[in-house]
C-alpha cells in the first residue's frame, strides 16, 4: 500500500495546503471585508456628519437671517412711530410761532431778518413779501432802514403771501429771490432739530 | 447760525447744455455749493457748481437737465457743499444715488452732516494696514490676501461673475481671531435691477443686512447722481469707521460707469480730453474716492474698499483700470477663459496682485510658508501657461519631462485650488494644505522660491 | 507794496482775482478769507491767474486775495531729515495735531522747529572772508549727519565777518554770525529761504563716475547709476516702481535721501514712515529715518501742490548737495507731476500738445532732470557734493510711446524698463535686461575695480551675453520646442534660467535678499560663469545634459541669494569648491552608470 499511502500522503497534502489556502483566502476575505465594513463606515459616518453638518449650516442660517430680519423691522417700526413723533412736535411748534406774531422779542427779528435779506439780493430795487399781519410791521422796520442807509430801495408788495411769518424778497426783474420765511427757517432747522427730538423721546436728554 | 442763511434763489437761466446749466447775475455763490433746482413743473432736482465768476455759475445737474427750461426754472444757492446725514442707525437702510432713503422710511435722524467730498486722510496718521482678513476663498487667501484697511478692486468684464464673488467677501469675510463683524456699505453705480437685488438678497440670507448701508443707483436712473454715489457710500463708510469703530467692507459697483459720467459732464464743459476722451483729472478724481479706505491711528475702525469696475472689451490698458490700477493697492483681474472653462472663481492669477499682501501674512500673522507658497504657486502656473502655449505649437512631444509636470500643475491649480464653491468658506490651513498639494508635484529642486526648512515640513512629494 | 485783490472766478483748484496790478509771477498768495495758499501763475491786466495749493470748495467770488510778495520758497536750516512734508513744506505732522487725521485747510505751521537747540560749532572767525555758500559751522542734525550752516548763495559776494557767535546751544533763528558789505550789516542766522522753481547755484560741474550702490543686483550689477547722474523707471501698474524706489531709497550708499511721493497711495508714504525708523542703515548701523526727508502730496490731495511738490523736493536735495554730501532724489511719479501740469494748463485754456499736455512738458522735464549732477560747492571750503535724480513715469496702458515716457528718455542716462510680463510671471524687480540700458556702465568701471575686483566688467558682460543669446534662442524654441536646440545651446537656456532666478531676481521683502552687497554680487556672477564652464567641459566629453540638470548644486546656486547672508559669504566659496567636486564624480562616473 506503499503507492496508496503515497497517494494518500499527497492528497492529504494537497487537501492541507488548498485548506490553508482557503483559510487563509477566508481570512483575507473576511479582513477585506472588514476593512470595507469599516471604511464604509467611516463613509458612512462622513455621510451623516455631512448632512447633518449641512442641514446644521441652513437651519443657522435661516436663523441668522430670520433674527436679522425681525431685529431690523423692529428697528424700521421704532424709526416710523418716531418720525411720527417728531412731525407733531413741528407742528406745534409752528402754532406756537403763529402766535408770537406781536412779541417784541418778533420785532426785533424781523428787523434782523429783512436787513439781511436786502444786502443779500444786493443793490437795485426789491420787493418784500409778508403775510398780512406783518405788513404794516415790515412797512416800519423799512422806512427805519431807509432812514440808516439812504440806498435801500425797498418796497412792501400790495400781494400778502400765507406763511407763518418772517419775509421774501425778491429783486425788480423777479431773476432773484431771498427766501428767508419762518416757515422757510423751520423747515431748514428740522434736520439739526429732529435730533434733538428724537432724542427727547427716546428719553436721552 | 450759517446753516440757517437762506439760499438765494434765481431764475436768470442762460444756458442748458448736456449735464449744466449756467445761470446769469449771480451775486452770491461758491465753488462746490449745493444747488436745488425747481423746474416749471415744481420737480425738485439737486446740483453743484462746477465754476463761479463773473456773475456766472456753471452747474451740473445730478437728476440731468431733461424737461429743464430756459424760462421758469429756480436755482436756489444753499450755501453749503453737499452733505450727507450720519448716525447710527444708518445700518440697514438702503438710499438712492444721491442719500436719499429708498426703503420707505423716514430721513435719517443725523448725528451729524458731513461733507460727502470728504478730506484727505494725513499719510502721517494712517495706520499701515496689516490684518490678514480671511475670505475663505482660496486664491484670496493664498495668493492676493486681502488686508484690513486695503483698496482691492476686481476687473471685470461683462457677464462675469465679480458681484457672486464681491457677495462671497462680503459674507464670509472675517479678521481671524475676533469675533467682530465687518459693516458692509455697498454702493451700486449704474447697475441693473438683478445685480443690485442679488446683492441685498445675500446680505439678507446671512442676516448681514442689519449691519449693512446700501444706495442704489441702477441703470435707468440719471446718470450724473453717479458722481455722487460713491462719495455719499464712502462719507457713511468713514464714519462708520471712524467716529463709531466698525470695521467697514465698501464695496462699489461699477466704477466703470461712475467715470462714464464724469466724462459726460466734461465734455459739456467741453474741457481738453486725455485718453479715450476721459477728462484729464479722471486719476485725481477717481483718487479721491479710492483713497477714503485705511486705518487711522489710535482709531479702532478700518475701511476695506472692494470696487468693482468692468473693463470695456475686457482690456486691461483701457483708462479706467489702468488709473485704477496706479491708485489701488493691488487689483483682482477676473479671465474670460477660465470663466468658460467653467472656473469659479474665475481669477486671473497672473494678472492680480495684492500689493499689501507682503505686510498681512507670515510668521505671528498667518503661517511662515505662506508667502513663500504663493509665491511659488504663481511660478508654478506662470511656467504651466508657457508650457501650455508651447504645447500648442510644438506638441507634448517637443517638452521635456519637467515641462508636463507644470502641464499637469497648472491644471490641478485650477481644479484643486482655484476652483471652489460660491457658498464654500475654506480655512487658511485647508487653502495651503491644497497649495502644497498641487506643488508636491513638482520635483523639489523646482521650489526655488520656498526656504528648505519649510519644503522639509510641507513637501509631500517623493 | 504787495498786492490785495478780490476773488472773480474760481473752478477747482484755479482762481481769478483782480485788482492784482502789483502782484508777481510767482508770487505766493493768501486766497479768501480762510486764507488758502496760492501761487500765481499767469497775469493779465489787473487779472491774476492763481492756482490753489488747497481744496477751494465753498472759495466765492468777492473773497479777498492777499499777496505776500515772496515767490514759493523753502526754508532751509537743520531740522528738515527725517521730517514728512506736504508739497509746499508744511509739516505733516503738525498739521495732524492741528487738524487730526483728516487734512484741514488754512493750516499754518513752520517747516522746522524754531524752539528746538542745536550745539553750533563754528568753523569760521571773525575777520575770515566769508561768500556765497561758505560754511559758517556745523550742527549735529541727526546722529547721522552733521549739518553745515551755509551762508545763502544770494549773499553779496565776498565779505567779511564782523562777528561770529561762539561754539553753544542755540535755536535755529539765532543769529551765528555777522557779516558787513560797504558799511551794511548782515546778519546770518543758522536758516534761509530759498526759492522752490530757482535751481541753487554751484561752482563747476563734474562727471560721475561714482557708482550709487543701492544692493540691488541689477541695478548695480548690470544697469548701474552713477552719483550726480539721472536715472528713469517707467513701468505699469503692478510692475513695482514703488518697491524698486523704496529699495534704493533704504539703500543707496548716499548721505540724504529726498523722497518725493508725488500723487501716488497715502498708505505709501505710511509704509515709509513705519519701516524707516525700523531699518538700519548697513553701513553706519544708525535708523535709515536718520538721512531721509519725504515730500508728500499723495493722489487724494490738492493737485496744484503735485506740481510744487517736485520743486520742493529737489530744492531740498540741492540744498544737502550744497553741504559737500551726496544726496539721491527720488521723484514717484513725475507722470502724475506731468499731470498736474496738464491740468493747470487746461483751466488756462493754453493750447495742448500730444494727449492734452501742454507744450512745455518736455522743458519743464528737463529743466527738472537738469538739477541733478556732481558739483563743486560755492564758498570755502573746497567741496563737492552730487544729486542724483531718479524719477519714477507711470506711463498710461503700460505705453512706453505716450509723452511723459518718450520726453523723459530724452533726459535721462539709465533707463530701467519695468516689464508688465516679467511682473505677471512674478519676476521682481521686472527690470527688462533687454530693454533698459545704463551710460554710465564705463564711467563706473573704475570704481568696482579699485573697490571691489577688476574682473567685474568682465563678469558683467559675459553674464549679460548670455542673457542676449538667450533671447535670441527662445525665438527658435517659441517655433520649434527646446527639443529641437542642440545641448550646447540647452545649456545656455539653463544658465539663462539660473541668472534670471538666482542674480536678476531679488525678493526685497526678504531679510537676506533685499540687499546683496557688491562682494556678494560679484561672488554670485562669478560662481554661475563657473558652472556653465564646468558645465560645458562636461558636455564635451559626453555627460548627458540630464545629468548636469540634475546636479543638486543647482538649487544651492539659487538659493544662495537668500539662504546666505552678508556676514557668512564664505560659504559662496563653499559653493565653488561643490561645482569642483560635483563635476569631478560626474566625471569619474563610468558612463553606462549614467542615465540618458
Amino acid at each position: 500500500m506503499s503507492s496508496n499511502s503515497a497517494l494518500e500522503r499527497t492528497i492529504s497534502k494537497v487537501l492541507s495546503q488548498k485548506e490553508t489556502e482557503l483559510i487563509s483566502q477566508i481570512d483575507s476575505a473576511y479582513q477585506e471585508s472588514l476593512k470595507n465594513l469599516e471604511a464604509s463606515q467611516g463613509k458612512l459616518e462622513g455621510e451623516r456628519t455631512k448632512i447633518v453638518e449641512s442641514a446644521r449650516k441652513q437651519a443657522e442660517n435661516l436663523k441668522r437671517q430670520i433674527v436679522g430680519s425681525s431685529r431690523l423691522a423692529a428697528r424700521n417700526q421704532e424709526l416710523v412711530i418716531i418720525e411720527t413723533a417728531v412731525s407733531n412736535a413741528f407742528e406745534q411748534a409752528k402754532r406756537k410761532l403763529a402766535d408770537a406774531g406781536d412779541k417784541e422779542s418778533y420785532k426785533s427779528l424781523m428787523a434782523g431778518v429783512i436787513e439781511e435779506s436786502v444786502s443779500s439780493i444786493g443793490s437795485g430795487k426789491v420787493t418784500v413779501e409778508c403775510n398780512k399781519s406783518d405788513t404794516e410791521l415790515v412797512k416800519r422796520i423799512i422806512a427805519d432802514l431807509q432812514k440808516k442807509n439812504p440806498k435801500v430801495e425797498a418796497s412792501v408788495s400790495n400781494h400778502s403771501i400765507d406763511i407763518i411769518g418772517g419775509i421774501r424778497v425778491k429783486s425788480a426783474d423777479g431773476s432773484m429771490t431771498y427766501d428767508n420765511t419762518i416757515d422757510s427757517r423751520i423747515e431748514r432747522l428740522k434736520p439739526l432739530i429732529r435730533k434733538n427730538i428724537a432724542q427727547m423721546l427716546r428719553g436721552e436728554e | 447760525m450759517p446753516e440757517t442763511t437762506a439760499g438765494v434763489e434765481y431764475t436768470k437761466v442762460v444756458e442748458i447744455k448736456g449735464p449744466l446749466i449756467i445761470i446769469d447775475g449771480i451775486t452770491k455763490a461758491s465753488f462746490d455749493e449745493l444747488v436745488e433746482i425747481e423746474t416749471v413743473d415744481g420737480e425738485r432736482r439737486l446740483g453743484k457748481v462746477l465754476e463761479v465768476g463773473f456773475g456766472k455759475a456753471v452747474v451740473q445737474v445730478f437728476e440731468g437737465t431733461t424737461g429743464l427750461t430756459i424760462t421758469g426754472t429756480k436755482a436756489k444757492f444753499i450755501g453749503k457743499t453737499m452733505e450727507m446725514p450720519v448716525s447710527q442707525e444708518l445700518l440697514g437702510r438702503v438710499f438712492d444715488g444721491l442719500g436719499r432713503p429708498n426703503d420707505g422710511l423716514p430721513d435719517p435722524i443725523a448725528d451729524k452732516f458731513l461733507d460727502v467730498n470728504g478730506e484727505p486722510m494725513n499719510p502721517e496718521r494712517r495706520e499701515y494696514p496689516t490684518s490678514f482678513i480671511q475670505t475663505g476663498v482660496s486664491v484670496i487667501d493664498g495668493m492676493l490676501t486681502l488686508v484690513r484697511g486695503q483698496k482691492l478692486p476686481i476687473f471685470s468684464g461683462s457677464g462675469m461673475p465679480h458681484n457672486i464673488l464681491a457677495a462671497q467677501i462680503a459674507r464670509q469675510a472675517a479678521v481671524v481671531g475676533t469675533k467682530e463683524d465687518f459693516a458692509v456699505v455697498f454702493a451700486a453705480i449704474g447697475v441693473q435691477y438683478s445685480d443690485a437685488q442679488y446683492f441685498k438678497r445675500s446680505l439678507e440670507e446671512s442676516g448681514a443686512l442689519r449691519r449693512s448701508v446700501l444706495f442704489l443707483n441702477l441703470a435707468d436712473d440719471p446718470a450724473i447722481e453717479r458722481i455722487i454715489t460713491p462719495r455719499v457710500a464712502l462719507t457713511v463708510a468713514e464714519y462708520l469707521a471712524f467716529d463709531l469703530g466698525m470695521h467697514v467692507l465698501a464695496i462699489l459697483t461699477d466704477m466703470t460707469n461712475y467715470a462714464e459720467a464724469l466724462r459726460e459732464i466734461s465734455a459739456a464743459r467741453e474741457e481738453v480730453p486725455g485718453r479715450k476722451g476721459y477728462p484729464g483729472y479722471l486719476y485725481t478724481d477717481l483718487a479721491n474716492n479710492y483713497e477714503r479706505a485705511g486705518r487711522v491711528k489710535g482709531k479702532n475702525g478700518s475701511v476695506t474698499q472692494v470696487p468693482i469696475l468692468s473693463m470695456p472689451a475686457d482690456d486691461i490698458t483701457h483708462p479706467i483700470p489702468d488709473l485704477t490700477g496706479y491708485i489701488t493697492e493691488g487689483q483682482i483681474v477676473l479671465g474670460r477663459d477660465l470663466f468658460r472653462k467653467g472656473v469659479y472663481p474665475p481669477v486671473n492669477v497672473l494678472m492680480s496682485l495684492s500689493r499689501l499682501m507682503k505686510d498681512g501674512v507670515g510668521e505671528g500673522k498667518t503661517r511662515s510658508d505662506h508667502m513663500e507658497v504663493g509665491n511659488q504657486l504663481y511660478d508654478a502656473y506662470s511656467r504651466a501657461q508657457e508650457v501650455r502655449a508651447l504645447a500648442e505649437i510644438v506638441g507634448r512631444a517637443g517638452l521635456t519631462g519637467v515641462d508636463l509636470k507644470y502641464l499637469d500643475v497648472g491644471d490641478m491649480f485650477e481644479q484643486q485650488f482655484l476652483k471652489q464653491a460660491p457658498d464654500e468658506n475654506r480655512s487658511l490651513d485647508e487653502t495651503l494644505g491644497r497649495a502644497w498639494d498641487v506643488l508636491s508635484n513638482l520635483p523639489e529642486g523646482e521650489l526655488t522660491k520656498i526656504k528648505e526648512k519649510h519644503v522639509k515640513q510641507y513637501y509631500k512629494g517623493k | 507794496m504787495v498786492a490785495k485783490g478780490k476773488i472773480v472766478w474760481v473752478s477747482g483748484p484755479a482762481v481769478k482775482a483782480d485788482g492784482m496790478s502789483t502782484a508777481k509771477m510767482y508770487e505766493t498768495v493768501e486766497v479768501g478769507e480762510s486764507k488758502l495758499i496760492g501761487e500765481v501763475i499767469r497775469l493779465t491786466g489787473d487779472i491774476a491767474f492763481i492756482q490753489v495749493y488747497e481744496s477751494t470748495s465753498g472759495l466765492r467770488p468777492g473773497e479777498p486775495v492777499v499777496g505776500t510778495g515772496q515767490p514759493l520758497s523753502v526754508l532751509l536750516g537743520p531740522g528738515i531729515i527725517g521730517k514728512i512734508y506736504d508739497g509746499i513744506q508744511r509739516p505733516l505732522d503738525e498739521i495732524a495735531s492741528k487738524s487730526g487725521a483728516f487734512i484741514g485747510r488754512g493750516v499754518i505751521t513752520t517747516p522746522v522747529d524754531f524752539k528746538k537747540k542745536y550745539k553750533f560749532k563754528p568753523s569760521v572767525k571773525k575777520g575770515d572772508e566769508i561768500g556765497p555758500g561758505s560754511i559758517l559751522g556745523t550742527v549735529e542734525e541727526t546722529p547721522l549727519l552733521t549739518h553745515s550752516i551755509l551762508v545763502p548763495p544770494n549773499h553779496p559776494g565776498a565779505t567779511k565777518l564782523t562777528d561770529v557767535a561762539s561754539e553753544g546751544d542755540y535755536n535755529i533763528d539765532h543769529i551765528v554770525a555777522t557779516a558787513e558789505k560797504s558799511g551794511e550789516k548782515i546778519q546770518l542766522k543758522m536758516y534761509h529761504k530759498w526759492p522752490v522753481r530757482k535751481p541753487r547755484p554751484y561752482g563747476e560741474r563734474y562727471d560721475p563716475t561714482v557708482p550709487l550702490v543701492t544692493g540691488q543686483r541689477i541695478i548695480d550689477t548690470y544697469f548701474p547709476i552713477a552719483k550726480g547722474g539721472t536715472g528713469a523707471i517707467p513701468g505699469g501698474f503692478g510692475t513695482g516702481k514703488t518697491v524698486t524706489l523704496h529699495q534704493i531709497a533704504k539703500w543707496a550708499d548716499s548721505k540724504v535721501v529726498v523722497y518725493i511721493g508725488c500723487g501716488e497711495r497715502g498708505n505709501e508714504m505710511t509704509e515709509v514712515l513705519v519701516e524707516f525708523p525700523h531699518l538700519i542703515d548697513p553701513r553706519s548701523g544708525r535708523p535709515l529715518m536718520e538721512r531721509t526727508v519725504l515730500v508728500a502730496n499723495t493722489s487724494n490731495m490738492p493737485v496744484a501742490a503735485r506740481e510744487a511738490s517736485i520743486y520742493t523736493g529737489a530744492t531740498l536735495a540741492e540744498y544737502y548737495r550744497d553741504m559737500g554730501f551726496d544726496v539721491v532724489l527720488v521723484a514717484d511719479s513725475t507722470s502724475r507731476w506731468a499731470e498736474a501740469l496738464r491740468e493747470m494748463s487746461g483751466r488756462l485754456e493754453e493750447m495742448p500738445a500730444e494727449e492734452g499736455y501742454p507744450s512745455y512738458l518736455a522743458s519743464r522735464l528737463a529743466e527738472f532732470y537738469e538739477r541733478a549732477g556732481r558739483v563743486k560747492a560755492l564758498g570755502s571750503p573746497n567741496r563737492s557734493g552730487s544729486v542724483t535724480l531718479i524719477g519714477a513715469v507711470s506711463p498710461s496702458g503700460a505705453d512706453f510711446t505716450e509723452p511723459v515716457t518718450t520726453h523723459t528718455i530724452r533726459f535721462i542716462k539709465t533707463f530701467w524698463a519695468l516689464d508688465t510680463r516679467l511682473a505677471y510671471s512674478r519676476h521682481y524687480p521686472s527690470i527688462n535686461w533687454m530693454q533698459s540700458y545704463s551710460g554710465y556702465l564705463e564711467d563706473v568701471s573704475k570704481w568696482w575695480k579699485e573697490n571691489v575686483t577688476g574682473e567685474w566688467f568682465d563678469l558683467r558682460q559675459e553674464s549679460y551675453q548670455l542673457l542676449q543669446k538667450e533671447d535670441t534662442l527662445k525665438e527658435i524654441v517659441r517655433l520649434l520646442g527646446p527639443e529641437a536646440l542642440p545641448d550646447e545651446e540647452k545649456l545656455v537656456l539653463e544658465l539663462a534660467r539660473m541668472i534670471k532666478i538666482g542674480i536678476l531676481q531679488q525678493n526685497s521683502f526678504d531679510k537676506v535678499d533685499t540687499y546683496c552687497s557688491p562682494q556678494k554680487q560679484v561672488k554670485m556672477v562669478k560662481l554661475m560663469l563657473k558652472f556653465y564652464k564646468e558645465a560645458q567641459k562636461a558636455l564635451k566629453v559626453g555627460t548627458p545634459l540630464a545629468d548636469i540638470r540634475a546636479m543638486p548644486i543647482i538649487p544651492s546656486l539659487l538659493k544662495a541669494k537668500f539662504e546666505i547672508p552678508e556676514e557668512q559669504l564664505g560659504k559662496l566659496d563653499d559653493l565653488d569648491r561643490q561645482i569642483d567636486e560635483q563635476f569631478h564624480k560626474q566625471a569619474e562616473a563610468p558612463p553606462m552608470q549614467r542615465s540618458a
